[in-house]
């Protein structure tokens, strides 16, 4: 009997190995088959020099395809193949692409442009290729304007590229406002600085005779918010940026404000304002200067920022003894505590795709530039250093810039860039030091 | 005696679950903590302190008499900020697309003259199936009537694939006459009695003749380029259909399925092509593509999305052209699969799922 068991078993064992096995089954339908591995590199592009239309154009149109092509291979999602590599040349802006000699160069993605100058009239068009799919990504797009603003015409065009072989917005065609800070650690000038994402075309706002900080573009990019010392106390002014004009945005007696940022329609601007040793925020509206209080407690609230809905505000406080960040409605209350690993958590920003908040942490003696999702999960890390801090999205919400410092009494601050995966870690570009970035809307 | 075993039995069995659910075999060491330590000066440590006091303490040193704030703008070298003037985009001077190579030089094949003879030569006796034995290798079953028992209903979508069975089943020079047929009777024969009876009863015979599956019509030899074999590969296509014919139902289309293996060759061929970018919207997208391989594995027509998930449309539509892409950048000279299977691979789904390498 108990052989008789036995030999049961084995046989149910022997077929389900056998059935397990796999044993081919016939296939109907179509062959299909799932693919969950994929590489990460960047997509290789082809810019050769725009085509010159017009006698004069020769220079101004090698410049334009540079700018592209430093824009795309900086985000260190493309990677340029050099003009040496190319096999085909484009003498024509109208003429049929040899898709068959890009496609040897294992270019992915061609752009082809012209550019005619009359006068200081300057026309750039362009139209971008899917090499191996043999077809055009969109239509050709012209840009009309003036030959002085052909940065601008080649980071919109950079931008539209981008926007084409990502589906997602550029962010070329922006501008950063933030400290400019030169001189010794002991003796350091500070003093508005606002330039090209890139680090081109620096200009400053103000002179270095007062401290000031923390810069904010409106939604709009034409006025910036900050915060100087001139007064002895810190106060939030509102500048004009094309104009250079400005006025105080907080000017009662015995408070201090700070930390300003606009609402994500610039009809209002959310600070912290210590009064009487207690730092809580409140939301002024910008036309009247009406000031309303959005919490109220004990702790060091502050660094507040929108949701691009407007509808949330996230900040960081120390309510709970040490620095987190906390979300609430934008009309205050009820605050939810969002960060939850080691450390102090602070200058929360969120991004303006809405699905991210950027800040600041402190752990271990050593700070670093993270992520998380709005409701604190998937927090990741994206830098690591003597001392990160300050995020600020781009206007794609793909990448961040913040300030990094060097250690040491003479070290210095400078502007980084990070993609918002942790890649692609980089200095920005600009003469001298700078910091308390803020990166404009796509102007 | 038998309850000494069933105790042994149990016992062994007992031991053998502890073993393998208790994880007493487990290596895995202690978990060590790491700290990282950083040996900082007096400098930094004040610096972080610095660093980490909260502007309150200010708050309290003073409460300072608010001088009438006249804000005065710095005499500050202004800049003019002027931007230039915004560059508006303006849709491109419908630039020609790209001129279509001109093909009027290129002497464009008599397109149907190797439309082949070879319903000529087929004449399928009874013994055709063993002229075939790798297709037809099980015992026909039903002897296939030439004309149908009884009247059928009219054929639906499978007309066409009547039609050519038709051809093939006719002796005579038919398969030259069959696409003429209208051309150069029906003027003559106006009436409408005579004009329907002839048609009427191909279409029966077809319809009764014809399989109960799709045959895939692709088959037949049009698409092969030599012209020697031409004519062996429509007499080896025609009999193939002749056996079709015979025992529809008899086996999978297209012989044996591809083994893991070779559809494992496919998967790692597309996705070392396929590039993700992991910070995009495009990859909380599951994009599914369709498309169609030539026997040279090379793919034919258009790359189509057949579903996307998990994303807007723009996001969709970059997770298709990267997905497109990568099948078509890593095909080279075409993928590599057992010819004999062709018919399982010939159209092929492709699901790309980025949510792994999401957490890179």
């Amino acid at each position: 009997m108990t052989r008789v068991f036995a030999s049961f078993l084995m046989g149910l064992l022997l077929l389900g190995a056998v059935t397990t096995g796999g044993v081919a089954q016939a296939q109907n339908g179509p062959l299909r088959i799932e693919i969950t591995e994929g590489v990460i590199e960047p997509l290789p592009f082809a810019v050769p020099d725009f085509v010159a239309e017009t006698p004069g154009s020769n220079q101004i149109s090698k410049d334009i395809s540079r700018v592209i092509a430093e824009d795309l291979s900086g985000t260190g999602l493309f990677r340029e193949i050099p003009a040496q590599a190319h096999i085909s040349t484009i003498t024509n802006f109208a003429s049929p692409v040899q898709f068959a000699d890009w496609k040897a160069i294992n270019a992915q993605a061609l752009i082809t442009g012209g550019v005619s100058v009359s006068g200081n009239q300057l026309e750039v068009k362009f139209r971008v290729w899917d090499v191996f799919a043999g077809q055009e990504l969109g239509n050709g797009l012209r840009f009309k304007g003036t030959t002085d603003g052909w940065r601008r015409m080649a980071h919109k065009v950079a931008d539209a590229v981008y926007s084409r072989i990502t589906g997602e917005g550029g962010y070329f065609d922006s501008r950063v406002v933030f400290v400019s800070e030169t001189g010794p650690k002991n003796d350091r000038k500070k003093r508005l600085g606002i330039m090209d994402y890139d680090g081109a075309n620096l200009q400053y706002l103000t002179d270095s005779s007062a401290i000031v900080l923390a810069p904010r573009f409106s939604p709009t990019g034409k006025e910036v918010l900050y915060t100087s010392y001139e007064t002895g106390f810190p106060q939030v002014y509102l500048m004009d940026v094309a104009s250079v004009r400005r006025r105080v945005m907080s000017d009662e007696v015995g408070t201090m404000s700070f930390a300003p940022r606009f609402s994500p329609d610039g009809k209002s601007v959310v600070m912290s304002v210590t009064e009487g040793g207690n730092t809580d925020l409140y939301r002024m509206d910008v036309a009247s200067g009406q000031r309303t209080r959005l919490t109220n407690g004990p702790a060091i609230e502050t660094a507040p920022s929108f949701s691009p809905d407007g509808t949330r505000i996230v900040f960081e406080s120390d309510r709970s003894g040490s620095q987190q960040l906390y979300v609430m409605a934008a009309s205050g209350g009820e605050a939810t505590r969002i960060s939850s690993g080691q450390g102090r958590y602070g200058t929360p920003v969120w991004s303006p795709r809405g699905d991210l908040i950027a800040f600041t942490k402190q752990n271990k003696g050593r700070f670093h530039i993270g992520v998380m999702r709005t409701d604190g999960s998937e927090e990741r890390l994206l830098t690591a250093s003597f001392l990160d801090e300050g995020p600020t999205w781009a206007p794609n919400g793909r990448v961040i810039m913040f300030t990094r410092e060097t250690r040491g009494a003479d070290g210095v601050s400078a502007l980084y860039s990070v993609d918002v995966s942790g890649r692609n870690l980089k200095r920005v570009r600009m003469n001298g030091g700078g910091s308390d970035p803020s990166w404009s809307p796509l102007q | 005696m038998h309850i000494g075993h069933y105790i042994s039995g149990a016992a062994h069995a007992g031991l053998i679950g502890w073993v393998l659910v208790g994880d007493v075999f487990r290596a895995d060491p202690p978990p060590l903590e790491v700290t990282d330590v950083a040996v900082i000066s007096t400098e930094e440590f004040a610096a972080l302190q610095r660093a980490q006091q909260a502007p309150v303490t200010e708050t309290e040193v003073a409460v300072p008499v608010i001088p009438e704030a006249e804000v005065e703008t710095p005499e500050v070298a202004t800049p003019e900020d002027a931007p230039v003037d915004v560059p508006t985009p303006e849709a491109a001077a419908a630039a020609e697309p790209d001129t279509t190579p001109d093909l009027s030089d290129i002497a464009a094949p008599e397109p149907r003259d190797v439309t082949d003879d070879a319903p000529v030569l087929i004449t399928p006796e009874v013994d055709t199936a063993a002229v075939v034995p790798e297709r037809a290798p099980r015992p026909v079953v039903r002897p296939a009537p030439r004309v149908a028992p009884e009247p059928v209903a009219q054929p639906e979508p499978d007309t066409t694939i009547a039609d050519e069975v038709q051809e093939a089943t006719r002796p005579d020079a038919r398969g030259e006459a069959a696409e003429k047929p209208k051309e150069e009777t029906a003027p003559e024969a106006a009436s409408t009695e005579i004009a329907t009876e002839p048609k009427a009863e191909p279409e029966e015979k077809a319809a009764s003749a014809a399989p109960s599956r799709s045959v895939r019509p692709r088959a037949r030899p049009v698409a092969r380029p030599d012209p020697a074999p031409a004519r062996e590969a429509a007499v080896a296509a025609a009999l193939k259909e002749a056996s079709d014919q015979q025992a529809p139902a008899a086996r999978p289309p297209g012989g044996p399925p591809l083994t893991r293996g070779e559809k494992d060759g496919l998967r790692v061929a597309v996705q070392n092509c396929w590039v993700v970018d992991v910070g995009s919207r495009a990859a909380d997208v599951t994009v599914t593509v369709g498309f169609s391989l030539d026997k040279s594995g090379k793919v034919q027509g258009d790359i189509r999305m057949i579903g996307a998930s998990g994303g807007d449309e723009a996001a969709a539509t970059t997770a298709f052209q990267a997905a497109r892409r990568a099948v078509l950048r890593c095909q080279k000279s075409g993928y590599d699969l057992p010819i004999e299977k062709y018919d399982n691979w010939r159209d092929v789904e492709i699901t790309f799922n980025p949510e792994n390498m999401r957490r890179k």
